[in-house]
């Protein structure tokens, strides 16, 4: 995830906390561990997820 | 009024006018030759409303009076080349009661001129070739013409192949994959011996069988291509289908082929012979239902939508079909417009190899709706729904042959798969 840092909600000023959570991407429903809010449940996508895993899955499924 | 175009006269192949007229709830071909008459060949029977499978596809009909006689791709030509397909033999082991390369021997190539035109028809890095025939395996020397192909960069090697020579032996498989081979189309056409008896002369599911293991056992991914015949396997296309995902990982899909009258034909073909695009979608859409998911099979956006469909799904762990592209009718056809050469090569390469046996299924779970369970099953497990229609003298559309990707290579000249095998009927 985001390594040793906490981070902390813009709006409610929580720490955010790992959660498995549900996601719509290209017409999929997928769910991976993100870190959310446990307030307000805004989620922190880590440029790591975005351009890793996410760009693999979107790569695979990529039409002609 | 219908569309027109250009297409040939099935007697003389000169090239003549024609239209596409919407009559009887199908859609046919109409031409006529000054000298042999006129001609009436069913394109599309119905079954899919015509208009919304091509979309916005098509352009202006092409006025060249040099297409198809003169040809070798040109600047009227609208698509580059996706898979270039060289033919090494034409001996063959089989006497097939259709076959377009009409194979019945002839010199052998020798190795040195197919290197030398393996050489002249790659560009390094990029170029998908298909070993044809004849019967490639054949040839003592495919394992080094595979090697041939890789040494000069081809980045994909196909083989089109019956799979009797791979039946025989695993280290034949080996060898091949050992040389570079990445995929195997392997000739497939039934579940049943009874249809490889009527259409290759005698049973070859058990060999069919034995080739497939043999290709898993070397990673080599095998898509199984029935030639579809009406009368002797349009009612198996749902058993193909089934089979084939049953064999999933090592079998990567399903390329149906709907019988062309190119080369070797057992008579002039009627309209009960053919089995046209849409009759296939809905067959195999109604055969199986439950494995294969309705609206997910896709008019062609590499070459012309009335040449071909394709279907991108990945097998689940419950076995079943998982859709990856979007329904048909979500735009998915028509607005997206076509796609290049480059694209699809792409696209078909990625699903039809095997991908090395790393990074398998690390997931906690085995759903999909996992991301990680999702990608690495994606890779191992992919699995295509495809199908190509050629195009022979009786319903040849020089609008469609525009759009073709797949090329023949002939000593320099990269010529439309269907111009190149045209072949006119007896009268």
């Amino acid at each position: 995830m985001a390594g040793e840092r906490t981070l902390i909600c813009h709006s409610c000023q929580l720490a955010l906390e790992p959660r498995k959570t549900d996601f719509t991407y290209l017409g999929h429903t997928f769910y991976a561990d993100m870190l959310r809010c446990p307030g307000c449940g805004e989620v922190f996508i880590p440029e790591e997820l975005a351009k890793g895993r996410i760009a693999e899955v979107e790569m695979q499924m990529e039409d002609k | 009024m219908g569309r027109r175009t250009y297409s040939v006269c099935p007697v003389c192949l000169k090239r003549i006018p024609a239209e596409r007229v919407d009559e009887d709830g199908g859609t046919f071909l109409h031409k006529a030759c000054p000298e042999h008459g006129a001609f009436r060949t069913i394109l599309w029977r119905g079954r899919t409303d015509l208009d919304a499978w091509i979309g916005n596809a098509e352009g202006a009909p092409l006025e060249s009076p040099r297409c198809p006689e003169a040809c070798g791709l040109c600047p009227d030509h609208l698509q580059g080349t996706c898979c270039v397909l060289l033919e090494v033999t034409k001996r063959c082991d089989l006497a097939c009661r259709f076959c377009f390369a009409d194979g019945g021997g002839g010199a052998e190539p020798a190795f040195g001129d197919l290197e030398a035109q393996l050489r002249q028809l790659a560009v390094p890095g990029k170029t998908l070739v298909q070993l044809s025939g004849g019967e490639p395996t054949t040839r003592a020397d495919l394992p080094e013409l595979v090697a041939a192909a890789k040494a000069v960069g081809c980045r994909y090697v196909q083989l089109n192949s019956n799979g009797l020579r791979l039946a025989e032996d695993a280290g034949y498989a080996r060898a091949l994959a050992d040389a570079g081979l990445s995929f195997v189309f392997m000739q497939f056409d039934g579940t049943d011996d009874a249809i490889h008896a009527r259409l290759r002369g005698r049973p070859l599911l058990a060999a069919k069988r034995r080739a497939i293991e043999h290709c898993a056992a070397s990673n080599l991914g095998v898509t199984l291509v029935p030639t579809v015949v009406p009368g002797v396997n349009t009612h198996d296309l749902g058993g193909i289908l089934r089979l084939a995902v049953s064999l999933a990982p090592a079998v990567r899909g399903v390329h149906f082929q709907p019988v062309s009258h190119l080369g070797r034909i057992p008579a002039p073909p009627t309209d009960e012979l053919r089995f046209t695009l849409d009759e296939l979608l809905a067959g195999l859409e109604r055969q199986a239902e439950g494995l294969l998911p309705p609206g997910r099979l896709l008019p062609s956006h590499c070459d012309h939508p009335m040449c071909g469909f394709h279907g991108d799904f990945v097998v689940g762990p419950d076995g079943r079909l998982a859709p990856l592209s979007r329904p048909r009718g979500a735009g998915s056809e028509g607005c997206c417009g076509p796609a290049t050469a480059d694209q699809n090569r792409a696209f078909v390469a990625r699903r039809w190899l095997r991908p090395l046996p790393v990074k398998l299924e690390e997931a906690c779970c085995q759903d999909l709706r996992d991301l990680d369970y999702f990608s690495s099953r994606v890779q191992t497990h992919g699995f295509t729904v495809t199908a190509m229609a050629f195009q022979d003298a009786g319903n040849l559309d020089l609008e469609r042959l525009r759009r073709c990707s797949l090329h023949v290579f002939d000593h320099g000249r990269f010529v439309p798969f269907c111009a190149y095998y045209l072949s006119g009927f007896p009268s």
